[in-house]
């Protein structure tokens, strides 16, 4: 199968920065959105993404088509620097445990749509960060779960599996808002 | 609908409520601006490179720090073991201890005559 970058990460890689603008239009955005979803802050995910871009640019030239598929590459890098900036992340105070959406707790009426997604952001970030992953790329790249299975690497299995108590854990954090998301 | 799929539904329909990640003004000229700065560092020669790659290092083991703070600890670790490495051997042969002669280490002695007294 043709991989549709292979052409401009070459180019890229050999100096021409018409093909790194276009690699930068096609892929920025929608690393963002991940990144932004799986960090919880704007300045980090940019951070983030800059720094996929800048190990991009130094494998370009090395770069095989034909071994894997180049986004699945670039998802996978973009994943690993989440994870590392997570991790570096210093435990948050107990007192922050106060902020943990409660249903029983939270007023449901007069939630305009910026509260809820507020609702609906932080019972993401509560998930743990495999699961998060895992409906991130499922969701907001409308990937197959064959190739979010690969960019995370891990079997198709593994990833329904995620995904399925991911979902299963999310719902149950939001089930105080169904009136808001709707029931479909 | 099964569980599943009406989890799935509902968390999809859920997701859609999130406001949309914009990036900020001159974030995609940034990602260029490294672009640029990547091609001007490869242009130096692979000297340059190393060198970037030498500063990556230290600073992801001593953030902050210039590069010779990284280096000089290093050499002076180095340093260290080499010295203690030369003067090892030395400290054997005082204690009449020699890894050259495997012969003379009799670990099992007290074992060997039990087996001979049963």
């Amino acid at each position: 199968m043709h991989d549709p970058d292979a052409d401009d990460v070459a180019k890229a890689g050999q100096g021409d920065r018409a093909a790194a603008a276009r690699l930068i239009g096609r892929h920025a955005p929608k690393l963002l959105t991940v990144a932004r979803r799986m960090l919880g802050a704007q300045a980090e995910a940019e951070d983030a993404v800059q720094e996929v871009f800048l190990r991009l640019w130094t494998h370009a030239a090395r770069w095989q088509p034909g071994k894997a598929k180049f986004e699945t590459w670039l998802y996978r890098v973009m994943l690993n620097q989440c994870y590392d900036r997570l991790r570096r992340r210093p435990a948050a105070p107990l007192e922050a445990a106060d902020d943990v959406a409660d249903g029983a707790a939270l007023p449901d009426a007069g939630l305009d749509e910026g509260k809820l997604g507020q609702e609906i952001g932080r019972a993401l970030d509560e998930l743990p960060e495999r699961q998060k992953a895992a409906i991130l790329l499922c969701h907001f790249r409308e990937l197959g779960n064959i190739e979010a299975a690969e960019i995370m690497g891990i079997s198709v299995e593994a990833l329904e599996s995620l995904l399925a108590r991911g979902r299963r854990s999310l719902r149950a954090r939001l089930e105080h808002l169904k009136g808001f998301v709707g029931d479909g | 609908m099964t569980g599943e799929n009406s989890d799935r539904d509902f968390v999809d329909r859920a997701l859609r409520q999130l406001p949309h990640a914009t990036p900020s003004s001159g974030f995609e000229a940034a990602l260029l601006a490294g672009y640029d700065a990547w091609k001007a560092e490869r242009k130096k020669g692979p000297w340059a490179a190393i060198k970037a790659g030498l500063r990556r290092f230290s600073e992801t083991i001593w953030p902050g720090a210039p590069l010779w703070v990284p280096a000089s600890a290093l050499a002076v670790a180095l340093l260290v073991g080499a010295g203690v490495g030369a003067a090892l051997p030395a400290a054997g042969e005082q204690s009449g201890f020699s890894l050259e002669q495997p012969g003379s280490f009799t670990l099992f002695a007290s074992d060997m005559t039990l087996e001979e007294d049963l």
